[in-house]
């Protein structure tokens, strides 16, 4: 009943729990349990947990690891310290978006690759390629690790609190930075406890080897973190402007478009992209993404033109849309024409007649995951 | 969740219900249909007194990750539309055979209602 599609290592969980699952990224994921809104607050106000186990884990381990994951990405890993990780983006050889991931240092000759599912093959080939004739080898882990994602402001007390009950040994989520990551034994297996995430709150991500997925989370929702699938993910990163690839993402779209420039460094030796990139820095976006905040309730959605107010010019397309579950209004993210930025109004063609919005610079709402 | 499916209703096959309250027939969508579309958070009605045929589509119903159509169960003219939907389109997925009614119609021509599916047909569509 599967179709051929990939299950985690808690999907007959998720299946006996009463969710909602979907064909995500050849993945067989949850996308609701309770409720896309009902599982949005309970990020916002209290605690979470998603099962993002399709995402991708690649190890690159060896004495040239660093030089491998510089010469694969756009950001500079020379940046990182031991315990410590970085947003960085795959850009192919025209300078175009593969994908964005995270990239973990876990010691100087040991770093942690997390792309996303429909693009882990393509990380893993530009990271194999990067390690041809160096010290260094690439493996992808993804089958064999679980990932959830523990995620509000409750999140970093109620994860420690179970990997207690569970006899973890190791860092504390609290005590561990923003953006840091620890290694955790439990049960004698290595469990990586990573505090990032894609929701806007503060959290933590566990990379956890398959056997203890299913008493992690078990535990976590017996502690009171709710269930969360993928539809809230969604409009949680969305409320904060993030990027998905995909949607805002693709090889069509450099980082200077996407406002990611600050994610590729050219003030380094050669990686993947480099001189289109260099070339495209020079050159300039001939369009960028920003938010769009619209009147009314009516949700906009990914594909609407936007047009400059009064005229059937059109100056852009959304990416990305709904109606912000925190704030009530519909709320968007669009590709617009360079002479556009906040404060800017256009008008969205959101079926029926136009509707007004205005230019906005996400986040849509406050909140900072670093607290 | 999905089960509920009052026999003293009819059904179409866009996962609609009927009940004809005599001179008027209430519409709106099956607990079937908004547990399969998620959070509602905007419904879009046709404005009273609009004539519509039969399957014309007349509205739509938005959740969090789609947008469905509504369509006429069956031809005649829009009496009243929901307008407790505005501001609370939530209440289609929390009542959606009370609060969460859409519209009232006139049907053009009653035995039309015939034509609809019962409690069983419907319950046969959903576990079909």
């Amino acid at each position: 009943m599967d179709d051929g599609l990939r299950t985690t290592a808690l999907t007959a969980h998720h299946r006996a729990a009463g969710a909602k699952l979907a064909a995500f990224a050849g993945w067989s994921m949850p996308i609701s349990f309770s409720g896309t809104l009902a599982e949005h607050r309970a990020v916002r106000d209290d605690v979470g947990v998603f099962d993002v186990s399709h995402l991708g884990t690649v190890w690159i381990e060896g004495p040239d690891a660093a030089e491998v994951v510089g010469r694969a990405f756009t950001n500079d890993p020379a940046r990182l310290t031991d315990g410590s990780s970085q947003y960085t983006l795959c850009c192919d050889e025209q300078g175009g978006v593969v994908d964005d991931l995270i990239v973990y240092r876990l010691a100087a000759e040991r770093f942690v690759a997390v792309p996303n599912a429909a693009n882990t093959a393509d990380v893993v080939a530009a990271l194999t390629t990067a390690a041809q004739g160096r010290a260094a080898r690439v493996a992808d882990a993804s089958t064999d690790v679980a990932v959830l994602a523990v995620q509000g402001p409750r999140s970093l007390e109620v994860a420690d609190q179970v990997l207690a009950m569970l006899g973890a040994a190791g860092t504390p989520a609290t005590d561990t930075e923003p953006l840091g990551v620890a290694t955790v034994e439990v049960r004698g297996a290595a469990l990586l406890l990573c505090r990032t995430g894609y929701t806007g709150e503060r959290g933590v991500e566990l990379l956890v080897p398959g056997e203890v997925a299913a008493p992690l989370w078990e535990g976590l929702g017996a502690a009171g973190a709710v269930a969360c699938g993928l539809g809230a993910r969604d409009t949680l990163r969305l409320e904060m402007g993030y990027p998905l690839h995909g949607n805002e993402l693709s090889t069509s779209r450099t980082p200077y478009e996407a406002r990611l420039g600050w994610a590729v460094r050219l003030d380094r030796g050669a990686f993947r992209g480099r001189e289109a990139l260099v070339a495209a820095k020079e050159r300039g976006p001939t369009q960028r993404l920003w938010g769009l905040v619209a009147d009314g309730r009516r949700p906009a959605r990914a594909g609407l033109a936007v047009r400059r107010p009064g005229t059937d010019e059109v100056v852009g397309t959304t990416t990305s849309g709904s109606l912000s579950p925190t704030l009530g209004v519909p709320i968007a993210l669009a590709y617009l024409d360079a002479d556009l930025g906040p404060g800017a109004q256009v008008e969205l063609d959101v079926r029926g007649p136009p509707t007004d919005a205005e230019v906005v610079r996400p986040p849509f709402v406050t909140s900072d995951p670093r607290t | 969740m999905s089960e509920e499916i009052p026999s003293t209703l009819r059904y179409t096959e866009q996962h609609e219900w009927v009940r004809d309250d005599g001179e008027v027939i209430v519409v709106g969508i099956t607990a079937f249909a908004q547990d399969q579309l998620g959070d509602v958070v905007y419904v879009d009605l046709p404005t009273p007194g609009a004539a519509v045929e039969a399957g014309q589509a007349f509205g739509e119903v938005e959740s969090t990750k789609s947008v469905s159509d509504l369509y006429a169960p069956v031809a005649g003219e829009i009496v009243e539309r929901n307008e407790e939907l505005d501001d609370r389109p939530e209440l289609v997925n929390a009542d959606p055979y009370g609060e969460g009614w859409l519209v009232t119609m006139a049907p053009a021509d009653r035995t039309a209602l015939e034509g609809l599916l019962d409690a069983a047909a419907y319950r046969q569509l959903t576990e079909g």
